[in-house]
């Protein structure tokens, strides 16, 4: 589910064009995202099934921000797929969360082209939800990552 | 004659303005021939102080090691990894943000202090870690302010490291909760 991350690297989407592949390439995460705390919220229970639906409606918040900044550029919002293959089998409270961190790491790549375009408050934004997305990752179990997002700078 | 400019020199001119072309005009006379060499560019400016600001964090943290490392009760010990482990990833951040710098020393001339030295660390455990994650939520808030401006992929990697910082804040609070 992970974006491409060496692909955004370095690569400063500059003007609108460039604005709306990185809102689209955020919003894919997002989404992706909003899917797979399904299945995480899912082998859970109690106060972690409750932290998983708060993130997942997090995310669902994001993904719905993205879609209306994407449309008020005059951009259809890429759909969500149907369905997405998971980056592991969950069948466990342990893979669960597991699942979680790998996918709030993800979010952290999805906003990575967001955070190189011209315009400043959607730098910021990026960098927030960047910022948001490595903390959720920190509270699920992930363990510390000098580069959330740079695979290659590990 | 004055020696060829290197590609080094040539590519820290282009930043700081327009100096490379003034550099390869200059001929016998040399660089100073054309004046003051130009004022550093702001995103190179930028760089030094994020670098600066990493060197400070480093340095926090090898105090914070320095001070836990006597002492042996478990959550201390506990306490001392995850602090070594952020360390790291400190020392990792000042790596790259280093390798981001072209800049001959002789163009180095002042040295960039963070700008406020962080006073000493508490004597107690949740003191040390209360004050570490006080630094890095300002480090997250400094590098977000400065990848405003930033050149593209240089605002990539600040975002990553904030990225990384915030998440310190979390390991810091488990640490003092375990």
């Amino acid at each position: 589910m992970r974006a491409g991350l060496d692909r955004a690297r370095g690569r400063g989407a500059r003007g609108p064009r460039g604005e709306v592949a990185a809102l689209q390439a955020a919003l894919a995460a997002e989404e992706a995202a909003s899917y797979g705390y399904g299945v995480v919220g899912a082998h859970l229970s109690g106060q972690a099934f409750s932290l998983a639906t708060s993130d997942c409606v997090i995310h669902e918040r994001a993904r719905d921000n993205l879609i209306a900044m994407l449309s008020s550029l005059g951009a259809p919002p890429q759909p969500a797929a149907v369905a997405y293959r998971l980056p592991m089998a969950v069948s466990t409270t342990a893979q669960a969360a597991t699942l979680a961190v790998d996918l709030e790491l993800s979010v952290v790549a999805g906003y990575l082209d967001l955070v190189a375009v011209g315009d400043r408050s959607l730098r910021r934004l990026a960098a927030s939800r960047m910022q948001d997305a490595a903390s959720r990752a920190a509270r699920w179990g992930g363990q510390p990552e000098a580069f959330p997002g740079l695979a290659s700078e590990r | 004659m004055a020696a060829e400019p290197t590609r080094r020199l040539m590519l820290t001119a282009a930043a700081a303005g327009s100096l490379g072309l003034a550099g390869t005009l200059a001929g016998c006379k040399g660089i100073t021939a054309l004046g003051p060499i130009p004022a550093i560019a702001p995103d190179v400016v930028m760089l030094e102080h994020a670098i600066a600001a990493e060197e400070a964090m480093v340095d926090r943290y090898a105090a914070a090691r320095r001070q836990l490392g006597g002492t042996g009760s478990a959550s201390t010990t506990r306490a001392a990894s995850v602090i070594a482990a952020i360390w790291a990833e400190h020392e990792a951040h000042l790596r790259q943000l280093r390798a981001k710098l072209i800049l001959p020393p002789r163009l180095a001339k002042t040295k960039i202090r963070a700008s406020r030295e962080p006073g000493p660390l508490p004597d107690e455990l949740t003191g040390v870690l209360a004050a570490l994650a006080a630094d890095e939520r300002a480090a997250v808030t400094r590098l977000t302010t400065g990848l405003l401006a930033a050149p593209a992929a240089l605002a990539q990697l600040m975002a990553s490291i904030s990225a990384s910082e915030a998440a310190h804040i979390v390991f810091l609070r488990r640490a003092g909760s375990a």
